[in-house]
């Protein structure tokens, strides 16, 4: 079977933008790849599928998932039909998300100090008060060059239409960046020469911007920092992901127990005794960090780590309290921030949200719920979620009393129906649904955003959930020059 | 480097050590019970790489294939080589910035190859010795990519400390084991089968039989196996490696630190060296293995408190 007659079964939906395919057949930008892979048989491209799969196990890419006292190594599922972007796609990305970043991260310095957008009546003070990922521990502290959002994952999903819209920010402990590095370099294995022929751009200098930007943020207290990422431990889901980044940027992995504070100093424990840390890029959430201040139970972070960034002698990055920015109610605000902060329109869109607190807003959805994914404002990872299309009756009945019950937790969107992209799954090409993550990185001289990012991939067919917890799987995402 | 590194280089260094000297300990013994031995019994090996009780051992002792599966892929001994390597790559797993990639993939992929179907099949129902030298072949893969990868600094130092002196505590393991199986007593016939095995699960019948041209008795095999300096496995020489690699360490430690681990190793040379071995003593022979493994011990511990911080 070639792959002409794995093109012709390519079947693309109705009001569903394919990346691919338009109405005039194949996009420029998929001409490369396409022309590259139409004279391999289906063999060759099932030993291209099992070349990456194997790459990935031997190179220890994996997740652990423990079931009955055994663990299990897990890959996160690869496809390998690359997602393109045009160059000038890529422009009107990038320039929305410096844009939005820019007012997020205006909006957590305004909100943890003099709070003007609540005062010009932009933003309910109730809706920031009410969400549970407001540190009111921050309010006042100063943090530096007034960055919060170091680094950030923006989620963009496409409209039948080919419209960007902003799913969500993640603008806390994004992860997934380390499979953007690797789903490039398994990439190259599996098609040689192809990436140069195609001009894809580079993503390689992910990890020394992000140095740059680290050892930047202590330049005005110390010539050479010492900088550390912060592991919540070998059993974290993404634990991959810390110790590579840790290795590409050559700091220390220190776990919560290297850590201790004195006098308000963070120092980490080595073999020569204490050495003292100055800037900790952490993959440890905001409620773990430090059991005096948060959690108490939490093994995972170090005491009195909160009062030495208090106090300015340790940089946390990114910065405590930014769940409120990214909070699913605060999210429908961002349009009215980036109108406030900035005084511009926003190039991204949001899409369409309804604040379940409001009763009118309940009446419209709970009438149309079929058309409808309810979401909870604080969870993440696609859980919490109803997708009306996809739910029955009684999930329906149980979702609105959860509302009815505690209304501020919920929103509702009207399902966007994401664009398609070709993944070869069982050695048949077919359209899979796909968001995108690209990874923006915010330091004291502006912000960088490598050209790429993740693109997940929801695998099950007619499913719209990308989530990896939730049978999604990832491509590499290839920007043209 | 931060004290758990060290902690966990220097244990992972001890675990691929301990694999190794296991395996072929393995293959030795499996080999001999196929071969020459009349009425081989596995009990003393078993006590050593195995956690199981008495009873567990009766059933499996004169069983080579079950024998076999316990030390080397039964999850539920602790002891298991599986167990080993899986804890290796744990090690591995933590401290992936200070090991080369290409160490850690090494480890990854010895992980993947002992839990690999085929690899139990053959130790099941194929052949043992094909499976356990394509164990052994992986672990010298991965000697060498540390050799050939690794920078010569604090990491490297900790690895090499742990490996020497985990070697030292096999070898001298070994060495008890086989004397225990001789009942300490090697007023024997001349050519003992028991002896020639040890050396070549200690890699060491080749220099042997070059070093005494065939004559095997069994002082000229503790001599090699205790003071020999050419030999990688004699304890004497795993001391005094121990001692190099630890001398490069001072610069990254306390001075109080040093000296206390300084006086531990200097002292276990020193007994090793100043040692008179009477194999017609065979209680003297016995009480001198246990207190170098008493000392080798003591040192595994000193580094525990002084540079890993687990007081």
């Amino acid at each position: 079977m070639e792959w002409q007659s794995l093109l012709a079964g390519y079947g693309t939906h109705p009001r569903v933008w394919d990346e691919m395919f338009g109405n005039d057949g194949i996009r420029p930008a998929y001409r490369n790849i396409v022309s590259a892979i139409e004279d391999l048989s289906a063999g060759e491209m099932s030993h291209k599928d099992e070349l990456a799969k194997k790459l990935f196990m031997s190179q220890g890419i994996t997740f652990t998932v423990y079931s009955s006292g055994e663990g299990i190594e897990k890959i996160f599922p690869f496809d390998i039909i690359p997602r393109i972007l045009e160059a000038a796609e890529w422009k009107h990305i990038e320039e929305g998300i410096k844009q939005r970043l820019k007012a997020l991260n205006i909006f957590l310095k305004d909100i943890y100090h003099q709070q003007f957008i609540i005062k010009d009546g932009i933003v309910p003070a109730k809706l920031i008060y009410s969400c549970p990922n407001f540190v009111r521990q921050m309010v006042n502290v100063n943090v530096p060059f007034d960055i919060y959002t170091h680094i950030a994952g923006i989620d963009l999903i496409r409209d039948h239409d080919g419209t960007y819209y902003v799913l969500e920010d993640n603008l806390r402990t994004p992860s997934g960046v380390s499979y953007m590095l690797e789903n490039r370099s398994i990439t190259y294995r599996i098609f040689p020469d192809l990436l140069p022929r195609s001009k894809v751009r580079s993503v390689k200098d992910y990890p020394d911007l992000l140095l740059k930007n680290l050892v930047g943020l202590a330049s005005h207290r110390k010539s050479n920092p010492t900088v550390v990422l912060l592991t919540p431990g070998i059993y974290n889901s993404a634990y991959f992901e810390h110790s590579t980044l840790a290795r590409l940027m050559g700091i220390e992995l220190v776990e919560g127990s290297d850590l201790l504070v004195d006098n308000h100093k963070v120092y980490m424990k080595t073999t020569t005794g204490l050495k003292q840390v100055d800037v900790i890029y952490r993959r440890v959430d905001d409620d773990f960090i430090d059991p005096l201040v948060f959690r108490g139970d939490s093994m995972l972070g170090v005491p009195g780590i909160y009062g030495a960034c208090r106090t300015g002698q340790v940089t946390i990055v990114n910065a405590m309290g930014n769940g409120v920015a990214d909070d699913k109610a605060v999210y429908s605000f961002v349009p009215a921030m980036i109108r406030y902060y900035l005084n511009e329109e926003p190039i991204l869109k949001n899409v369409p949200t309804y604040q379940l607190e409001f009763p009118e807003n309940r009446k419209i959805v709970f009438e149309s719920m079929d058309k409808m994914v309810i979401k909870k404002t604080n969870e993440s990872g696609g859980y919490g979620m109803l997708i009306g299309s996809a739910a029955t009756e009684k999930q329906m009945e149980e979702f609105k009393v959860a509302v009815e019950e505690d209304p501020r937790s919920y929103i509702a969107q009207p399902i966007i129906s994401l664009s398609s992209a070709p993944c070869y799954i069982n050695g048949v090409l077919q359209p899979r649904r796909v968001d995108l993550r690209p990874f923006a990185l915010y330091g004291p001289e502006g912000i960088d955003i490598v050209p790429g990012g993740l693109t997940r991939v929801a695998l099950k067919e007619g499913s719209l959930v990308v989530n990896s917890s939730q049978g999604g799987g990832s491509k590499d995402t290839w920007v043209l020059e | 480097m931060l004290s758990r590194v060290a902690d966990s280089v220097f244990w992972m260094a001890r675990y691929m050590e301990r694999t190794n000297g296991m395996l072929r300990i393995l293959r030795t013994n499996y080999i001999s019970s196929q071969d020459e031995v009349k009425d081989f019994n596995w009990h003393t090996l078993l006590h050593n790489y195995s956690d199981a009780g008495a009873e567990e051992m009766d059933a499996i002792g004169n069983h080579s294939v079950k024998v076999l599966e316990h030390p080397l892929l039964d999850k539920q001994n602790g002891a298991s080589v599986i167990n080993n390597i899986t804890r290796a790559r744990e090690n591995g797993r933590a401290v992936q910035d200070h090991i080369t990639k290409e160490v850690w993939q090494c480890l990854n992929d010895y992980y993947h190859l002992i839990r690999d179907k085929h690899i139990y099949n053959q130790v099941k129902s194929g052949d043992p010795v094909t499976a356990l030298d394509a164990l052994i072949q992986q672990g010298m893969l991965y000697h060498g990519t540390v050799d050939i990868t690794m920078a010569r600094g604090e990491g490297f130092n900790y690895l090499n400390a742990g490996k020497f002196l985990e070697r030292a505590i096999l070898s001298a393991d070994m060495l008890n084991i086989k004397l225990t199986e001789l009942g300490y007593n090697l007023q024997q016939p001349l050519e003992l089968p028991a002896l020639r095995y040890l050396l070549y699960s200690l890699s060491g019948y080749e220099l042997y039989l070059k070093t005494h041209r065939g004559n095997l008795q069994a002082d000229f095999v503790i001599q090699q196996i205790v003071y020999n300096e050419h030999f990688p496995h004699s304890v004497s020489y795993c001391l005094k490696q121990l001692f190099r690699y630890f001398e490069r360490l001072e610069a990254e430690s306390l001075p109080e630190n040093y000296k206390q681990l300084e006086f531990l190793i200097g002292r276990a040379m020193n007994n090793v060296k100043y040692s008179i071995i009477n194999t017609a003593d065979g209680d003297g022979l016995k009480r001198f293995l246990e207190q170098t493994r008493r000392e080798l011990f003591g040192i595994a511990a000193a580094f525990n408190q002084y540079y890993f911080g687990n007081s």
